[in-house]
């Protein structure tokens, strides 16, 4: 299977804390892979770490057999391109009167050269995900007067229309009531299996990973205490102690 | 009206119109210390050039553009610091330096005063042409960026994290601030040009749908707040800035009360 993320040897430090260390991990290009940990195991700077947004202190990332962690911040752009990331909500600033279809045409960008605008074709690229996320009706609406599920689904449009080759949730269902997570975990789940896309998800909650998601790796203190298939991951002591309670996966929609 | 205040006004519409386009972005990434500390580096420069018998508008230019440029460099996502808390400190210490200034002067003092609270009456026909073409330049590079200006609005670390150009639009966006700011100072004053900066696009933010309409508006509420508060300096024989500012804060006021009494919704 072709690797689509590699690290190997990573070391990430703060002062004298570590921050991340994993020796070796590899994202095969198709997978769907959850990663889960509590609140301050290393997730979201492991997933930086996977887009290019900070250096390791050791070791290598490579994406799509680039190596990424140690080329000039310029070059490191070319592939960021190929990257949809969604982010938690305080990366964003959901006050701004944007209206739902500017915020996911801005996805496009990054396949537009400088001093280029968005086209016709690109509108239509746009508005073909506002209405796969079920938000046909709402495309004139304002962002900032959705409703959190409805942000994410916004936000998930806004990376996919940039076509990418590897897709990083982080905590997306963070705040949201059960019946939005449902609904969150049914368009990942259709999402993934219509575009067959490679997708890493990060949470705190196992409620969150959709049935599409088949490999889980647990985070603890910056370092991997599981990896492998997902009923085997959440069935694990590991699991029970980070979680502190019986595990259950969500129903299959 | 004396044909000698024709260029004051040209001068203060532009002015307005710039500011205002800036207040877009400074008010919409919730950074409004970044626009204070721009300008009252350019004051830094301003005094402290006027204290050395230079040109006060060059040495405001040199400091505000060294500050732009410190300011671009700022991490977007210190943990140990936060960007409004650092900026914050850095307009403390410009104040201070300011202030020190003020009071080693003696001779010009009151030149280094109108520094501080704005006069306008020394703007000709050049000054209307130098903001002028400022602003039209910032309209351009606006329209020419519009799509990265957007995405960094919405999100600095989103944007950085899926687009080249982010770092480059961001540092010329500052350079943009440092040169209006510096060239707009004497005229609005520099411990007042903060309030032109947030007002009129706080105002806008609060009735606005779309980008554009923001953009458009914030423009339209800068131009008014400048040529309203310059006839009023000029007929009621009052501080320019302060009749600027005020005007802008009614006008915020205005469409904060708006809002609320016609329910106004996205």
């Amino acid at each position: 299977m072709k690797n689509c993320v590699a690290l190997s040897d990573i070391l990430i430090k703060r002062g004298s804390h570590t921050i991340l260390q994993i020796d070796q991990l590899t994202i095969h290009a198709g997978e769907f892979v959850g990663l889960l940990g509590p609140n301050g195991a290393g997730k979201t700077t492991f997933l930086k770490l996977c887009c290019g947004l900070i250096k390791p202190n050791r070791g290598n990332v490579r994406f799509q057999n680039q190596c990424i962690s140690r080329i000039a911040p310029g070059r490191i752009a070319h592939f960021r391109k190929h990257i949809g990331y969604i982010p938690q909500q305080a990366e964003y600033h959901a006050h701004l009167p944007f209206t739902l279809r500017e915020v996911v045409a801005m996805g496009r960008n990054a396949l537009k050269p400088l001093f280029h605008a968005l086209d016709k074709t690109d509108y239509e690229i746009v508005d073909s995900w506002i209405d796969k996320m079920g938000l046909a009706d709402r495309g004139r609406q304002t962002f900032r007067s959705l409703s959190g599920g409805q942000q994410q689904k916004a936000l998930i449009a806004r990376a996919m229309v940039a076509e990418p080759q590897f897709l990083l949730l982080d905590e997306p269902g963070a705040n949201l009531d059960p019946n939005w997570k449902k609904q969150l975990r049914e368009t990942l789940d259709r999402l993934f299996n219509d575009c067959r896309i490679t997708a890493l998800l990060i949470s705190h909650e196992l409620d969150l990973i959709p049935s599409a998601c088949q490999r889980l790796i647990l985070l603890d203190q910056g370092r991997i205490v599981q990896d492998g298939p997902k009923a085997q991951v959440i069935n694990s002591d590991f699991a029970r102690q980070l979680f502190g309670r019986t595990i259950t996966t969500p129903e299959k929609p | 009206m004396d044909a000698y205040f024709f260029p004051i006004i040209v001068t203060g519409a532009f002015a307005g119109i710039g500011i205002g386009l800036l207040g877009v972005f400074i008010v919409g990434m919730r950074m409004p210390f970044i626009g204070s500390c721009i300008s009252h580096t350019a004051m830094v420069g301003a005094v402290y050039a006027t204290l050395f018998n230079i040109n006060p508008t060059l040495g405001a230019l040199v400091l505000s553009m060294l500050g732009s440029a410190g300011v671009a460099f700022i991490p977007n996502n210190r943990k140990n610091l936060d960007a409004n808390t650092g900026q914050a400190i850095l307009l403390a210490f410009m104040m201070g330096l300011v202030f020190l200034a003020v009071g080693l002067e003696q001779d010009s003092r009151s030149e280094m005063l109108s520094l501080l609270w704005g006069n306008v009456l020394f703007a000709g026909w050049g000054t209307a042409l130098t903001t002028g073409s400022l602003t039209v330049a910032l309209m351009v590079f606006s329209l020419l960026f519009n799509k990265e200006l957007k995405a960094i609005l919405f999100s600095r670390s989103l944007a950085e994290a899926t687009s080249m150009y982010t770092h480059l639009v961001y540092f010329l966006f500052l350079c943009f601030c440092g040169l209006i700011l510096a060239v707009n100072l004497k005229a609005v004053g520099g411990l007042l040009i903060f309030s032109l900066l947030v007002c009129p696009a706080a105002a806008a933010y609060q009735i606005c749908h779309g980008h554009k309409a923001v953009v458009l508006t914030s423009m339209l509420f800068g131009l008014l707040s400048t040529v309203i508060g310059f006839l009023m300096s000029y007929y009621l024989n009052l501080p320019t800035g302060a009749c600027t500012v005020l005007v802008s804060t009614l006008i915020f006021a205005f469409t904060s009360f708006s809002r609320f009494v016609l329910n106004m919704n996205d």
